[in-house]
């Protein structure tokens, strides 16, 4: 009788040693057990030889970082993208024109801040306004930059605002022209305040949401690298 | 006598059963391959990933209560169980089937092929004779097929399957032979004589 199932187990040596002597002996004599052991053996190797698949990701769990990671880094990077386009969609607000389109190239007259002007026109003080606007305020009155959306414009000393003003008529000469000759302009407490067009605000500046886009990308950047630490 | 692999291995599993997450994740690291294909062979590539996952993290979980010689067995021990639990699951809610229609105890699977094709001695070794393997082996029950993987792919000796599959020796013996026989009788149904030399 062919030991057949005993083969396999004679392949693997996984036979006691009685029963593996007994199967060697029947190999010596019988060419069919011989065969089929020949056959079972290459088909092991034939198994062992077969093709090694690999992940297409690792599968290793990373137990050593803390669950909250993964959803932070997400939450960040939404985080992150959300106050760039908030960014930028208030730098285009900002610098759309809104407000007081006819006022933005006249100063506006108004009283002065200790009660009504006394002894002296108002008008002569608004109708140097251009001039004076380009001398005379040359920093208080300019807005910080594109993004401000700020433009305030502060009352200027009397005094200033007389030098201002001969310095501008010295300067300009006729930049005004409608000032009544002889016109004691320094001796006139006139409070000017020039008005620049208000744009409006809306929320924060956009220097803000982008320094939150940077701070969020940035913390988005480093908990990838940590998820991404093998 | 422990090689020095068997020796790191050994401490990485002392440093990961005392709460160590990175030298688990070492050791998760070292056999997620050999898990991945052993779990390919069994349940196909799409739920692969997740049995192998699944595998991990229960063992992760699990890692005190492990106390045998052998973290390698005991890894795959969770992974063919996973792995089967899932081919159960498909037999409740059929796609495919979990054993070939014909899975019986008897002893068909010693039966000579009933004609033998072509002369193709030569296709041992080459990629049509792995394909008829692959093929065959997607064909076995998966209790034998896994038996015969653990065996011929990953090198378990007997005794070590028998405990990862929780059977009697005998029964790995018997499901290694019927597996690798049943592989051999579709070989030579496709002419193939035995390895070439």
């Amino acid at each position: 009788m062919h030991p057949f199932a005993e083969l396999s187990a004679y392949i693997d040596d996984a036979l006691d040693p009685s029963a593996k002597a007994a199967v060697e002996a029947h190999l010596g004599g019988c060419a069919v057990c011989r065969t089929r052991f020949g056959e079972l053996r290459g088909t092991a190797r034939l198994i062992a030889a077969l093709p090694v698949p690999v992940p297409s990701r690792s599968l290793a769990p990373r137990v050593s970082i803390p669950f909250w990671v993964a959803p932070i880094r997400t939450l960040a990077t939404l985080a992150s993208g959300a106050a760039l386009f908030l960014f930028v969609a208030s730098a285009v607000m900002s610098a759309l024109p809104f407000g007081t389109g006819a006022g933005a190239a006249a100063p506006a007259a108004a009283p002065a801040p200790n009660g009504p002007a006394v002894g002296g026109p108002v008008g002569p003080a608004a109708s140097v306004g251009v001039a004076d606007r380009g001398v005379g305020l040359p920093a208080s009155a300019s807005p910080v930059g594109g993004f401000s959306g700020y433009a305030t414009a502060s009352p200027v000393p009397e005094a200033q605002r007389s030098t201002q003003t001969d310095a501008t008529k010295a300067v300009t000469g006729s930049a005004a022209p409608a000032a009544p000759r002889g016109d004691n302009v320094t001796a006139t407490p006139v409070a000017v305040v020039y008005s620049v067009p208000e744009r409006s605000q809306f929320g924060p500046s956009p220097w803000f949401w982008l320094v939150l886009a940077v701070g969020f990308g940035a913390l988005a950047f480093v908990l990838q690298r940590r998820l991404r630490t093998r | 006598m422990k090689s020095a692999s068997g020796e790191a291995s050994a401490l990485l599993v002392e440093r990961a059963r005392q709460g160590d997450a990175r030298a688990f994740e070492q050791l998760a690291r070292d056999v997620e391959r050999p898990l991945y294909r052993h779990a390919v062979r069994m349940v196909g590539q799409v739920d692969a990933e997740d049995v192998v996952q699944d595998a991990l993290l229960s063992a992760w979980r699990s890692l005190s209560s492990f106390e045998g010689s052998s973290f390698r067995a005991w890894i795959f021990r969770i992974a063919t169980n996973r792995a089967l639990d899932r081919l159960r699951s498909r037999r409740r809610h059929p796609e495919l089937p979990l054993d070939p229609p014909n899975e019986g105890d008897d002893d068909r699977s010693w039966a000579e092929p009933a004609a033998p094709g072509p002369d193709l001695v030569e296709i041992a070794g080459d990629r049509e004779a792995l394909l008829i393997v692959e093929q065959a082996l997607s064909t076995l029950p998966a209790e034998q097929r896994a038996a015969l993987l653990l065996r011929d792919v990953e090198g378990f000796a007997y005794e070590e399957i028998a405990t990862i599959t929780t059977v009697e020796i005998g029964t790995v013996k018997s499901r290694i032979h019927r597996g690798r026989l049943a592989v051999r009788n579709a070989l030579v149904a496709r002419g193939w004589k035995g390895p070439a030399g």
